[in-house]
């Protein structure tokens, strides 16, 4: 289980498999199934030329990139020369890029093709696809359910094999729910790990991007690709480079620490509690040694997290004046990011100073803390990922149902560690995922432990 | 009635790269929206690099330079302040908090000094913006309100720039970089803040046209109410941009894209160890090492190029005579030229020659002048110079034959200047002058030709008596 993505790479380097085939296979099958899973916005016209370009090395003998000929759907919130970055959203609906994202640019340098643009929740202000200003994304892992998001583009890209790995972006849980809802595997790295130039804020203090593949290897070869630092940078970890591959394998989840807490079970539903007791259970047949941490203010950080997404939100979307890009985006945007735009710019006015943002900031600290405090004593933690099955689309549910989608996944955002999600088993059909979050830059425990429970699956 | 007056300047900093990206600063020099990229012209997606340190720097000598103490280990956030303007491409600037506090110039203290950005700069008839502008960091210093008249904030100003250009870390004001916010309130009324101001003199107008306003409400028993308004420079007037009540909330965060500043204390010393003299400071030593009087002093202090200038010169020759020199005639023939001492070609070592000849008085001052203008203008050793202006010093027998045959061929005035008509000296000076083409000094004419005409009335007395002698023995 899961060489999905090494077996194909393989075909492509011995020539079983040539690029262009894989691209235009790719391509085929959006054609196909695309207009009713809505999971790309934007193709990109030059994919097939590039897969040329990459079997033309191939033939010649030239040494290709780590990526060389796989099809990459890329989250339309990331800047590709030529290709529109919607976000989503009529602000942007006319916007072409005129410049790579640093991420887009390392996994072209490794022979990725960027094969379109991934649908997603208008400006990923959202936690089910169904924001999106140009259509909801179909969950194919279990159709007429919502994907999740906002990589909802992503996740149902890969459910459906649209493509082979996708660039997410994860603010609050972004790659992670989709990841959970749609079956597939999903990483949001430790904040400061994958340079952000390029990418259109959401939050900038929590914003990640990462991958989303259909196995761990996948996802693993995508975020060596894009992590490490840049000069071109400010906010980034003194990290040079990573490199995972060699290193996924060897005993598994033998002898890890792995921490659970009663936190989880009082958050979610018993159904998908039930899934994620199961894959703890195998874990711990795996070797791992399964302790308990605590993690009492847990909750806290989901209504800390909305205060601080909607002051940095409202702040990215000034430049959004209508001016340059001919729509202002109060004027065209959707009811969620209306929403944020209007509770940043209400709680960061001078005279609520220190009552909310800032009281925001400190119960981020505390959360940090904790998270901390507990994988001092434990290698990676794990639990649920959505305390809650998907709904149906077009369900109408409350915006603070909406929001508890995040509960479990916005505290990695807010103390900045990293977490993965792997499928660990379904209620009637529908995927649950396992959330595993590890330290700062503990990514190979999140892929090891990922990689144990693909393994043995 | 008491006056109160501060200031909030910007001023740009003379970095080659913008703040926050590697676009360059001369946006005065190229084509609309050139020295732009993602960052600077605030494109969705783009983030800002790190903040260029050079810039940091500058603003750690320029703190330094107003007497402010540094805020050295801490961290210093810099902000997002949100409004809504064209030539704000991503809706906000951003500013630093503090990195120096609790200065001091010319009597004024100095709240502090902090880090900017420039905006675009936005051409409301055309409804264009040219972003080559945008990111250009400045600096922004603030006094306190201790200035208590126009001419006073005047003065203020002329030497808070002076003292910047200085450091050599700021714009000259010539290409119109000084943009103020000026605070003004009279005893009785309320704070009155000036927008727009762009330079000096409209800095002075604004609160001549302020001061009069306020009086004259206040006199009449109105209200001065807490408002900001805004200085129009065409009309020479002010006029209310919005109350208290409307004041703009600009909704401070600290960018989350930018590392807050911690300067540590090893750099803000480096900084120190190697920043220039302030202008004031230099000016006490001069006057103390050279024993040059603090006029002269004050004089060369102007322009640091200047007073490098001299402290070069001065090595060479004696202090006091290179400062009168660089006092009187350099200042002015520079001021004639237009010249700033930046644009002085010539070395130090031409001026010093040029001054040594004046001081073992090979050449006339009048001459050294001539010479120096030339220096200024087409850089020469000071012989050649001189050979070319036909200045060369004229030899001793020269001047005496000149000197000879004046008093020979003017026998009318020599005669009066022997009846004591004291003036008449002038006019025969005037004759040599004439006679060696200027090149004689008119001090050493003047001592000989009173010693020829000395001898000439001794040799007069002398033959009266022998006459006189000769008829008593007759």
């Amino acid at each position: 289980m899961g060489r999905e993505t090494l077996e194909k790479l393989d075909a492509i380097r011995r020539g079983e498999l040539s690029a262009v085939e894989n691209v235009q296979r790719a391509l085929e099958r959006i054609k196909k199934q695309d207009k009713r899973i809505k999971a790309f916005i934007e193709l990109n016209p030059n994919a097939l030329a590039e897969a040329e370009a990459i079997d033309r090395m191939l033939k010649r003998g030239e040494r290709v990139g780590k990526l060389a000929g796989l099809a990459i759907g890329v989250k339309s919130n990331l800047n590709v020369t030529g290709l529109r970055a919607t976000c989503a959203s009529r602000t942007l609906e006319d916007y072409v890029s005129t410049y790579d994202a640093e991420v887009v640019k390392r996994v072209r340098a490794e022979g990725g093709i960027v094969v379109g643009m991934n649908n997603m929740d208008e400006f990923a202000c959202g936690s089910s696809g169904e924001t999106s200003a140009f259509s909801p994304t179909d969950n194919p892992a279990a159709p007429g359910h919502i994907p999740g998001g906002s990589s909802s583009g992503g996740g149902a890209s890969i459910a459906a094999g649209l493509c082979d790995l996708c660039l997410g972006t994860d603010t609050g849980g972004s790659i992670r729910n989709p990841a959970s809802h749609c079956g597939v595997v999903g990483v949001k790295p430790t904040y400061g790990l994958v340079p952000r130039q390029g990418l259109i804020d959401l939050g900038m203090s929590l914003d990640q991007i990462g991958p989303i593949a259909p196995d761990v290897q996948g996802a693993a070869l995508l975020l060596e690709t894009i992590a490490g630092k840049t000069p071109n940078e400010c906010v980034m970890l003194d990290v040079e480079r990573v490199s995972y591959m060699s290193r996924l394998e060897g005993d598994g989840a033998k002898g890890m620490r792995i921490g659970i807490s009663p936190k989880f079970a009082e958050l979610t539903d018993p159904a998908v509690m039930g899934i994620i007791d199961g894959a703890v259970e195998k874990l711990r047949e795996l070797g791992a040694e399964v302790v308990e941490v605590e993690l009492p203010n847990l909750e806290r950080g989901l209504p800390a997290y909305y205060l601080i997404v909607s002051v940095e939100f409202f702040s990215a979307t000034r430049k959004f004046d209508g001016r340059k890009y001919g729509k202002r985006i109060e004027e065209v945007c959707g009811e969620e990011v209306l929403r944020r735009i209007l509770r940043g710019r209400y709680i960061s006015r001078k005279e609520y100073r220190g009552k909310y943002y800032q009281r925001a900031l400190q119960v981020r600290t505390l959360i940090r803390q904790e998270l901390m405090r507990a994988l001092e004593r434990v290698d990676v933690i794990v639990g649920p990922t959505v305390p809650k099955l998907p709904h149906k689309i077009g369900e109408k549910i409350s915006v603070s149902a909406m929001y508890a989608y995040d509960y479990l996944t916005v505290p990695a955002n807010l103390a900045g560690i990293c977490g993965g999600v792997i499928k660990a088993g379904d209620v009637s059909g529908i995927p649950v995922g396992l959330q595993i979050q590890g330290k700062v830059l503990g990514e190979l425990d999140v892929l090891k432990v990922m990689r144990a429970l693909e393994a043995a699956a | 009635m008491k006056v109160k007056i501060g200031f909030e300047i910007h001023l740009q900093l003379a970095t080659e790269r913008k703040m926050y990206c590697d676009c360059p600063t001369n946006y005065q020099d190229v084509h609309p929206n050139t020295n732009v990229c993602p960052i600077c012209t605030g494109m969705p997606g783009s983030k800002p690099l790190s903040p260029n340190e050079r810039v940091v720097d500058a603003a750690i000598e320029i703190a330094f330079m107003l007497g402010c103490e540094v805020i050295t280990d801490q961290t210093v956030y810099i902000q997002r302040k949100h409004y809504d303007y064209p030539d704000l491409p991503s809706g906000y600037q951003r500013t630093s908090l503090p990195i120096a506090l609790g200065g001091e110039l010319q009597g004024v203290r100095i709240r502090e000094v902090h880090l900017e950005e420039d905006p675009g700069q936005y051409d409301p008839v055309a409804g264009t913006v040219d972003y080559n502008r945008s990111g250009v960091p400045l600096v922004e210093v603030v006094t306190e309100p201790d200035i208590r008249s126009p001419e006073e904030a005047r003065s203020f100003l002329r030497t808070l720039t002076r003292v910047l250009e200085y450091t050599g870390k700021v714009r000259p004001e010539a290409g119109g970089a000084m943009r103020a916010d000026v605070n003004i309130s009279l005893e009785g009324g309320g704070r009155v803040e000036v927008k727009n101001i762009n330079s000096v003199r409209g800095a002075y107008r604004a609160l001549k046209f302020e001061i009069l306003r306020q009086r004259e409400k206040l006199k009449r028993g109105e209200v001065v109410v807490r408002e900001t308004r805004a200085y129009l420079e065409s009309q020479m007037i002010t006029v209310s941009m919005r109350g208290k009540e409307l004041e703009e909330d600009y909704r401070y965060i600290p960018d989350p894209d930018i590392f807050p500043l911690i300067l540590d204390k090893a750099r803000v010393e480096t900084v120190k160890k190697q920043m220039v003299e302030a202008p004031h400071l230099r000016e006490q030593r001069l006057v103390k090492q050279y024993r040059i009087s603090p006029a002269a002093a004050g004089v060369i202090v102007s322009e640091r190029e200047l007073a490098d200038l001299f402290e070069a010169v001065a090595k060479e020759v004696d202090p006091k005579l290179a400062a009168t020199w660089f006092q009187t005639k350099l200042k002015k023939v520079l001021n004639y030229m237009k010249l700033r001492a930046a644009d002085i070609k010539f070395t130090p070592n031409q001026l010093a020659r040029l001054l040594q000849m004046v001081g073992r008085k090979r050449v006339t001052p009048e001459q050294g002048e001539l010479v120096l203008r030339e220096l200024v203008k087409e850089p020469a050793e000071p012989e050649e110079l001189l050979r070319k202006l036909g200045l060369a010093p004229l030899e001793r027998a020269e001047l005496e034959a000149a000197v000879a045959k004046t008093l020979k061929e003017n026998p009318k005035a020599v005669e009066d200047y022997l009846k004591g008509r004291k003036e008449a000296l002038n006019f025969l000076a005037g004759k040599v002058m004439k006679l060696t083409r200027g090149r004689a000094d008119p001090r050493r004419i003047s001592k000989l030709l009173r010693a020829k005409l000395r001898g000439k009335g001794k040799r007069r007395k002398i033959s009266r008596r022998k006459a006189r002698s000769r008829v008593s023995r007759a």
